[in-house]
């Protein structure tokens, strides 16, 4: 790959974060000898992370509860200062926090409001104005096409705790791109939103980057946010990146196989979940075995065989061949050397 | 000015957030007045078996406690309510987004939510000291009361910064009511003539917990007159706590942990 021709918009040296953290033993008598002796722990959230990302870029990153999604990106938003590495945002170190960043910088978080509660967001949009110094024609036509194309200019005059969870949250991305920022952080936009509202923020998402190009970088939970909005993914876990690549190479690296799904004919005999697995297990691993239904991990090399052996010994009505699902590798990976609560 | 024009839109919000709580409104009024009553009314018992506390007579001591009720009423109105939220928003990790954005995180936290619903209290206070200096049967020229009202505002500014700075313990310490206690009884040696301390305590009380310029100090040069010294004390001082409050400020940012979402 060549490249980039200009430089990367967001790029992080061996950024690591440690916490220190006090480990208190369960109940009173934990509680009472915490108070005279204390046993401190260090976590490493995040462990040398390094990484770019260019403009035009919706990098995912990805990773269990816990392995450091979100203190990176509050590190390189300028919200905490790492315990060593260093970071770059748009050519400025983002924990300086200079307000020629602060102006071309967002980041939004799906589990915190930044919008005042009982004011209307037409009110709370004001403020941003003058805190962004953004001119009026400007700011006015930013609102007509942010609110436009979320939906919710109806919305505009009604105080922030009044709205629905979904209008808040689009209430928030047009909060925080009002600017029309060169670099976003996005964390968790869409948690706890219903299939609508998500599908509606990852259109918005999608559109605003093919329109403005900013650097973004998302977390999500959802792999169907991923699994829309990003070409590219960072995986992290215990706080250590463990890929960082094409979406579509995950598949290749980490699911050398391919599902072949066989729909079997319960006429024909009695072919019970434990007689077709015997009957298929050289074939491939038996990912599933249900009554009706035998579902194949078969490597890549031998599908054609595979697909052939199962039509000759099964009563089989119908079969599929399938890509595994992404989310799903996805998930195995993060979970490969656990991924502790944090 | 930007800064001015970013108030005045914290203003209209909080105006426009207070009218929707109308027992709060006049509940804060009713409460505010008991406090007023119970202070003066403390110095007329007082007054009635001494003659004078710390060399000030009954009318110079109206004319001190009516310049502690401002001080208390401008704390109340513009930074209280923003005091009393910030160990939440250190301890919660609410200070992210006040990060984010291109003004100074301090102005935001110490000033986005003016009380609106103290105003009428702020209104009262200038009237109780209006009528106290008023009532006062000495001389009190326009300069002293200048000096005064001037000396007043570098108090409310102390008391802001000090209080602040004992807040921003939270960074560490993660839980700030014990330190917001010792605070408020620091405080409370602001609520007596400065006079009446001796010896190191007053000299503590003048320089490293300068609590005695909040409101004594400012009714000691408006009897006794403002010399250059004095002034140029407070000066030193104000700027002494203004450094001590930045560095802890950047400090505590270094240490803000922001909680996980």
């Amino acid at each position: 790959m060549n490249p980039p021709a200009t430089p990367a918009m967001i790029s992080a040296h061996r950024l690591s974060k440690e916490f220190t953290v006090h480990k208190k033993e369960p109940g009173l008598r934990g509680s009472l000898r915490a108070l005279f002796r204390r046993r401190y722990i260090v976590k490493e959230a995040v462990k040398a992370a390094s990484f770019e990302v260019n403009e035009g870029e919706l990098v995912g990153l990805v990773g269990a509860n816990g392995a450091g999604k979100t203190t990176l990106v509050k590190m390189l938003a300028g919200v905490i200062h790492p315990t060593s590495g260093a970071a770059s945002v748009l050519g400025y170190c983002p924990w300086e926090r200079d307000n020629r960043l602060r102006r071309k910088m967002a980041l939004i978080m799906g589990q915190k409001a930044s919008l005042w509660w009982d004011l209307p967001a037409a009110d709370c949009f004001l403020l941003l104005r003058e805190i962004y110094q953004i001119p009026r024609p400007r700011f006015e036509a930013t609102i007509e096409m942010l609110t436009e194309m979320l939906e919710v200019r109806e919305q505009l005059k009604i105080q922030i705790r009044r709205l629905s969870l979904g209008e808040r949250m689009k209430m928030e991305l047009v909060a925080a791109l009002l600017h029309e920022p060169r670099v976003v952080f996005l964390d968790e936009p869409t948690i706890g939103l219903d299939l609508t509202a998500q599908r509606a923020i990852r259109e918005f998402l999608l559109r605003y980057l093919r329109e403005h190009r900013p650097a973004m970088l998302l977390t999500s939970h959802y792999m169907e946010d991923i699994e829309k909005l990003c070409e590219r993914i960072i995986i992290l876990r215990e706080g250590e990146i463990v890929y960082d690549g094409p979406l579509a190479r995950v598949v290749a690296t980490y699911a050398p196989y391919k599902v072949v799904t066989a729909h079997l004919d319960g006429a024909q005999g009695a072919w019970s979940a434990e007689s077709a697995a015997a009957a298929l297990g050289g074939l491939g691993e038996v990912a599933e075995a249900a009554p009706g239904v035998v579902r194949l991990h078969v490597p890549r090399a031998e599908v054609a065989r595979s697909a052939a052996a199962v039509l000759r010994e099964l009563p089989v009505v119908d079969v599929t061949i399938e890509e595994p699902e992404i989310g799903a590798i996805i998930e195995r990976i993060m979970r490969e050397r656990g991924g502790a609560e944090r | 000015m930007r800064y001015l024009r970013l108030y005045l839109y914290f203003l209209r919000f909080s105006f426009s957030r207070s009218m929707e709580f109308r027992f709060d409104f006049f509940f804060r009024i009713f409460m505010d007045s008991v406090y007023y009553a119970v202070n003066l009314g403390f110095y007329g018992v007082l007054f009635s078996k001494v003659p004078t506390i710390g060399g000030w007579n009954f009318d110079q001591a109206v004319i001190f406690v009516a310049g502690y009720l401002l001080l208390d009423a401008i704390d109340m109105t513009v930074f209280s309510n923003n005091m009393w939220q910030l160990p939440s928003l250190i301890n919660r990790g609410d200070l992210d987004y006040y990060l984010v954005r291109p003004v100074s995180t301090l102005y935001f936290v110490s000033l986005r939510d003016f009380a609106a619903n103290s105003f009428v209290n702020l209104l009262m206070t200038i009237g109780i000291l209006a009528w106290a200096i008023a009532r006062y049967p000495g001389e009190l020229g326009p300069a002293s009361i200048a000096a005064f009202a001037v000396l007043l505002l570098a108090g409310c500014f102390l008391h802001y910064v000090l209080h602040i700075t004992f807040l921003l313990s939270a960074f560490w310490l993660h839980a700030a009511a014990g330190v917001q206690q010792l605070f408020y009884v620091i405080r409370e040696f602001s609520e007596r003539p400065h006079q009446i301390y001796k010896g190191w305590l007053r000299q503590v009380l003048v320089t490293v917990l300068p609590v005695a310029l909040f409101a004594s100090i400012p009714a000691h040069a408006l009897f006794d007159g403002l010399d250059l010294a004095l002034a140029l004390h407070v000066v030193a001082v104000a700027i002494g706590a203004w450094l001590l409050l930045v560095f802890v400020w950047s400090r505590g940012l270094r240490a803000y942990v922001s909680a996980s979402s």
